[in-house]
């Protein structure tokens, strides 16, 4: 974790050295298995999902969105300024014709299904009208990324700035992320953790190798499914009531918010028993910082400071 | 098939499912052996006084795996009893007990309470979807000029069409998020999440609905051979027809509530007991009862325990081994005939 964190600030001190850098033109990248070529700087973007649209307002991208959809939860207030003005194009996810009637130049898509033919159109579809897409590198299935650490978050920061020509403004947020991320301490209490995502019959539970699995070792937690390589899995209660996890991590979403995942542990016969269920050992992420991006550091910061409130006096 | 055959049968059944409890209560993700997970319910029975494991293992046994393993047992004899009706009744060898739109009734009703933010009561709205649908379809069949078993037949198809377009379209327009998962999952039929009042909704609809058609075994035989036959000897066709309907869609409308629409048991089973057993309905029925509750019960343990710690839903299970199974029949059925 440590030597992580020193690479990223090497990593970022590396990228903040050109400080004049600039972006050559055309840019060619491969993306999910796919190459794209960025002929300039786009000037009309569309995000699919949350992480792509924060990640844009980080970077100060907002005069370049000339369209968003399927928002997983509300901006963050850092961001909500920025954001204000935005264009929703849909709620879910839009169709390819709204998407082509906005005239973009680079579509930027949190999952790789928002790709698909029903929803903004087929990546080559899209390359043929003269239309860059990109895929947030942690979220690809089509090739499968490598484990998710904050190098490969700052790595993705760093590659939309290259493709924006705001190598600045990325090599900041990411100094400034690695810096904050470098001043947590890792939990050292031995505490074991199940990622609870979503799901009432069969849990959906963070994995061993996407977002839940980096944040919670950032926070020193064991992570009781970190063995399974996946990014998310339906899980079996029995699976969870036997590890008897420390803390529950609990994410907090419209569709099935950190309430209802806290009544319905408190209520259901067995998981009313887990120790960390009887001493409400709860740690709240929100939805949208559940996925790789911008807001995992923030999460990360937030989340020990939660972590840290917690007792663990009675047990374990 | 002659008595004592039948009797060595039917015992060598019910020891195969005792058999099938006592292993499969034994199974799990969590490590408990079959001597605690044995202690703990003898514990709960009254049959032992202190119990053998903590509280949490203990509810383990007792509220997870128990729950799942009685209504597994219930859903697979309830399920497969349904389907030998229907297929007798439409004398359809396709028919299952999803015939008359029941499923995708259900499912549309599990699907809007589940959007309504109701999850817990899904069972409650795949119910009452499941009795609107059988409604609808025998309503539509009544306008048709009467409901024979083909213009039922073919208004539940009609209906089935129309309930599962909702459905898609409710899923279209308003899950947000991963909350499709959920849904998808239950479409496949899974028996997770199982609590004691599942299972005892189980066994209830099968203590009411169950000795209907079992006692009715000599009118189904007549039934084979059509509804004239079966009125040229004395059977009040309309009667039986109209108890045997409503006990088959009571208990299917309860099944697909608490497993959802669990595929290939009411279709495959009864078609393996009748090549076993023949088709006299006297045998046919509580064979086809044992053998789905056994198959059900292997299927559910499979799906809970296999993939440790993921949960498959049972249903991807019934399908992976009915269909080759399935056609297994069809290919001894065509040496036969």
């Amino acid at each position: 974790m440590r030597a992580a964190i020193i690479l990223g600030i090497c990593l970022a001190a590396l990228a903040a050295v050109p400080a004049e850098a600039a972006t050559t033109y055309p840019l060619t990248l491969n993306n999910c298995g796919m190459d794209i070529t960025v002929p300039k700087s786009p000037a009309r973007v569309v995000a699919i999902k949350s992480t792509a649209t924060e990640m844009l307002l980080s970077l100060g991208l907002a005069d370049r969105i000339v369209g968003i959809g399927f928002q997983d939860g509300p901006l963050p207030d850092t961001l909500a300024a920025a954001g204000r003005d935005l264009k929703v194009l849909a709620d879910k996810v839009p169709s390819s014709e709204v998407v082509l009637g906005t005239e973009p130049d680079f579509i930027y898509g949190g999952w790789e299904s928002n790709f698909a033919g029903d929803a903004v159109g087929e990546r080559p579809m899209l390359s043929r009208l003269g239309i860059a897409s990109y895929v947030a590198p942690a979220a690809c299935r089509t090739v499968k990324p490598p484990k998710l650490s904050f190098d490969g978050v700052f790595g993705e920061i760093a590659e939309i700035g290259a493709i924006f020509d705001v190598e600045n403004e990325a090599a900041a947020l990411v100094a400034a992320q690695s810096a904050a991320l470098g001043a947590v301490v890792p939990d050292a209490r031995g505490l074991t953790a199940v990622w609870y995502s979503s799901g009432t019959k069969a849990p959906y539970v963070g994995a061993g190798n996407n977002a839940p699995a980096m944040i919670m070792d950032a926070l020193g937690l064991a992570n009781v499914f970190g063995s399974v390589d996946d990014g998310w899995i339906s899980a079996n209660w029995e699976a969870v009531a036997d590890a008897n996890p420390d803390v529950f991590v609990l994410v907090d979403s419209a569709w099935n918010s950190a309430a209802q995942k806290k009544k319905l542990l408190a209520e259901n016969p067995v998981t009313s028993r887990l120790d960390a269920v009887i001493h409400t050992r709860y740690l709240v992420i929100p939805f949208p910082a559940s996925e790789a991006g911008v807001r995992n550091v923030p999460a990360v910061v937030d989340m020990a400071r939660q972590l840290k409130a917690l007792s663990f006096d009675t047990a374990p | 098939m002659s008595w004592p055959a039948r009797t060595i049968a039917y015992l060598a059944l019910w020891a195969l499912l005792l058999a099938s409890v006592t292993i499969a209560v034994t199974l799990g993700p969590a490590g408990i052996s079959a001597g605690d997970a044995w202690g703990t319910i003898f514990h709960h029975l009254g049959l032992r006084a202190d119990p053998p494991l903590s509280p949490l293992r203990d509810a383990i046994v007792w509220e997870l795996r128990l729950p799942r393993v009685v209504a597994a047992l219930g859903v697979g004899a309830g399920l497969a009893l349904a389907g030998t009706v229907m297929q007798v009744m439409t004398r359809n060898p396709l028919a299952d007990p999803y015939l008359l739109g029941l499923s995708s009734g259900a499912a549309l009703g599990a699907v809007i309470f589940l959007l309504m933010g109701a999850a817990l009561l899904m069972p409650l709205g795949a119910f009452l979807g499941s009795l609107g649908a059988l409604a609808l379809a025998l309503l539509v069949a009544a306008l048709l000029g009467g409901a024979t078993p083909s213009r039922a037949i073919l208004a539940g198809i009609c209906i089935a069409a129309l309930a599962s377009a909702a459905t898609s379209l409710l899923i279209f327009w308003s899950a947000t998020g991963d909350s499709y998962r959920e849904i998808l999952n239950w479409l496949l039929g899974s028996l997770s999440g199982t609590v004691w009042s599942d299972a005892a909704l189980v066994v209830v609809a099968l203590i009411v609905c169950a000795p209907v058609i079992l006692l009715s075994g000599r009118g189904l035989d007549a039934f084979a051979f059509g509804e004239a036959s079966a009125a040229s000897l004395g059977i009040d066709v309309a009667r039986l027809r109209w108890t045997l309907l409503a006990a088959t869609a009571l208990l299917t409308g309860v099944m697909v509530a608490v497993g959802g629409a669990i595929g290939f048991v009411g279709l495959v089973v009864p078609h393996a007991v009748r090549l076993a057993v023949g088709s006299r309905h006297r045998v046919l029925l509580p064979a086809s009862m044992l053998v789905g509750a056994i198959f059900m019960l292997w299927s559910d343990t499979v799906a809970r325990s296999l993939f440790d710690p993921r949960e498959l839903p049972v249903g991807i299970v019934t399908a992976l081994v009915g269909a080759p199974a399935f056609l297994l029949i069809l290919l001894r059925y065509r040496r036969i005939t």
